[in-house]
């Protein structure tokens, strides 16, 4: 392996000052080859995704998604330094292994450091380097004690918002889950217990070990065989609830 | 504890008061009964001191029977009956005393005198304890006005505190701090657009401090505090940031509450600019109608956004004050739309503009 390997970066932040910072900073370090600038969570998304590269520097606060929810949704992670005028998200940037986290107004020498982080992490074995699970990231992207408040969904290159009010069931389908909403069914690749954990308890209800209703979906529930029942949607459609979910389901109403 | 007992003047001020009534009645009985003056006191003082503590009793009196909550005519019947209490124990008690005077000491007047001074005795009982009575609901009625007024004045510095808070926290650290980040950057390339960000920059920092020390502001220099702000976030949303504004004359001379509206064009910043890709255009518009000063700031918003912690923050306190300056007549609407989001205020016009919906 070459020793001197050369770090490939990505700039993501939507404000161009902030961006001109960053480059002019990156442009002092000679291991350092900036490949793109995106001003926003959906077009960090595409670009890290096409172009594979080994270092992130990524805002928090963004239009459309942002910081968290990007790292959430990339299948290969590059190393993430965060960069943000908030000292709040500190916490939940190590929760998924950022290597590092830096607060603006940003110093030349402070952003140097960070690079060494990565520098020191990419020369590291593999196995070393921690990686989050997609569940610490999803958590990470809501803060303690709030719910879920939309659904992420990549597909392909577009990326699904769905806001968790419109969500009428989640069923579970081998590794993913499917999420229907207005009409569609798409595929997440979440356990769905992790899901149900995330959501509103006071809005979803895990009624089967397979399904997670929103309960302003259900119309009625009718007796099915001793013990089992069966909830009608206020769209006709029917889905099976355990006794546990039945227990779960009568606690809440 | 008792009023009158605490310190070191009251007690003596209070029985020197006693001297003097206890040496009045002496000279009324020693007038009704002629003896020498050696009896009369040996009589009169031990008695003036007993009751001058007894007087003090009313306090408890008072405070069990409050003016505030007792009909006037239980006020009437516990002061008659106790001051007959209290002046017959005294007459009791002067009784006895004559008798044990008259049998050891071999002093006072004959029987006809001793009841003479216990007729004196009788009649000054009820009069005194009523007047301790009535001097003690005066003593708690002071007492009473102090405390309301304490918390008048602890509830206007509450009240103050809650402004001052209020003004702190509109001094948002971020916008700060993204702010340096953004004349950092131009520094380096740009080092004239750094220099205006610097002056834009303290220009609004300035302005919001002097605003904010005062009590009220006219509309129009709170509007420039707010263009101020703009130019300083244009700096670093570039052409995303949008400001249009429709302001009559005489909206702008309206007064208002310093800095009312700043967090509005803050969160109308935040949620209409920073959190789309496109960005967006605030739009502030106010006018005078029917003696009301109406302003409303719109900002478009991301359908798809999910409600930011803090959001409702800002506007619960402009909602707050707004509440404490008038909360007949003043109010905040806020109006929620897929694509949009409205924020009006309401506030009775005052100061020059107040005139401008009659003209």
């Amino acid at each position: 392996m070459p020793e001197a390997r050369r770090i490939r970066a990505v700039i993501v932040d939507d404000e161009a000052p902030a961006r001109a910072l960053l480059r002019e900073y990156l442009g002092a370090e000679p291991d350092v080859d900036l490949v793109a600038e995106c001003g926003n969570g959906f077009e960090a998304l595409k670009k890290i995704g096409e172009l594979e590269p080994d270092l992130v520097l990524l805002d928090v606060q963004m239009p459309k998604l942002d910081g968290f929810e990007v790292l959430e949704l990339l299948e290969k992670r590059p190393a993430v330094v965060f960069v943000t005028a908030y000292d709040e998200y500190a916490l939940k940037a190590f929760e998924v292994h950022a290597a590092d986290y830096v607060l603006k107004p940003i110093g030349r020498e402070r952003l140097a450091e960070a690079i060494r982080q990565v520098r020191a992490r990419l020369a590291a074995p593999v196995a070393a380097v921690p990686v989050a699970s997609p569940a610490a990231l999803a958590n990470a992207a809501r803060a303690p004690g709030q719910h879920l408040e939309r659904v992420l969904i990549k597909d392909g290159a577009n990326v699904h918002v769905i806001p968790v009010e419109l969500v009428d069931w989640i069923e579970a389908q081998d590794d993913y889950v499917g999420v229907r909403a207005e009409g569609k069914t798409h595929l997440k690749p979440q356990p769905i217990a992790e899901i149900a954990a995330a959501l509103d308890p006071a809005r979803f209800v895990r009624i089967h070990r397979s399904y997670v209703l929103n309960v302003d979906r259900l119309a009625r529930l009718e007796l099915y065989a001793k013990d089992s029942r069966i909830a009608i949607l206020k769209d006709g459609k029917q889905l099976p609830v355990s006794r546990a979910g039945y227990a779960r389901l009568k606690e809440l109403l | 504890m008792h009023p009158l007992l605490s310190g070191r003047v009251r007690p003596i001020l209070y029985l020197a008061m006693w001297a003097g009534i206890g040496a009045l009645l002496g000279a009324v009985m020693a007038a009704l009964s002629p003896r020498p003056l050696a009896h009369t006191v040996a009589f009169i003082a031990p008695l003036s001191v007993f009751y001058a503590f007894a007087c003090l009793s009313a306090w408890w009196v008072c405070r069990a029977n409050p003016l505030a909550m007792t009909p006037p005519a239980r006020v009437l019947t516990v002061i008659v009956s106790a001051s007959l209490q209290a002046a017959a124990l005294w007459v009791a008690l002067g009784a006895l005393y004559a008798a044990l005077l008259g049998r050891f000491a071999h002093i006072g007047p004959e029987r006809a005198g001793i009841f003479r001074d216990l007729a004196v005795l009788g009649i000054a009982g009820i009069v005194l304890y009523a007047q301790s009575m009535a001097g003690h609901y005066f003593l708690l009625s002071i007492e009473t006005a102090r405390a309301a007024e304490r918390q008048i004045f602890a509830s206007q510095v509450t009240a103050r505190e809650a402004e001052l808070r209020a003004l702190r926290a509109q001094l948002n650290p971020h916008f700060l701090f993204n702010s340096l980040n953004s004349i950092s950057a131009l520094a380096g390339s740009e080092p004239e657009a750094a220099r205006r960000m610097c002056q834009l920059l303290g220009d609004f920092l300035r302005t919001s401090l002097s605003l904010g020390a005062r009590e009220s502001v006219a509309f129009g220099e709170e509007l420039a505090l707010a263009e101020r702000y703009l130019a300083v976030e244009q700096v670093r949303f570039g052409a995303r940031l949008g400001f249009e504004k429709s302001v009559a004359p005489d909206a702008e001379r309206c007064l208002v509450p310093p800095l009312l509206i700043q967090p509005l064009i803050e969160n109308a910043v935040k949620h209409g600019v920073a959190d789309r890709v496109e960005g967006g255009t605030v739009r502030v518009t106010a006018a005078v109608r029917g003696g009301a000063l109406e302003i409303a700031v719109e900002n478009p918003r991301d359908p798809e956004a999910p409600p930011r912690r803090g959001q409702g923050m800002g506007l619960e306190n402009v909602k707050q004050r707004l509440n404490a300056l008038d909360p007949q007549h003043a109010r905040l609407d806020v109006y929620r739309e897929a694509d949009a989001f409205r924020v009006r205020l309401t506030l009775p016009a005052s100061g020059d503009g107040a005139g401008g919906a009659h003209a």
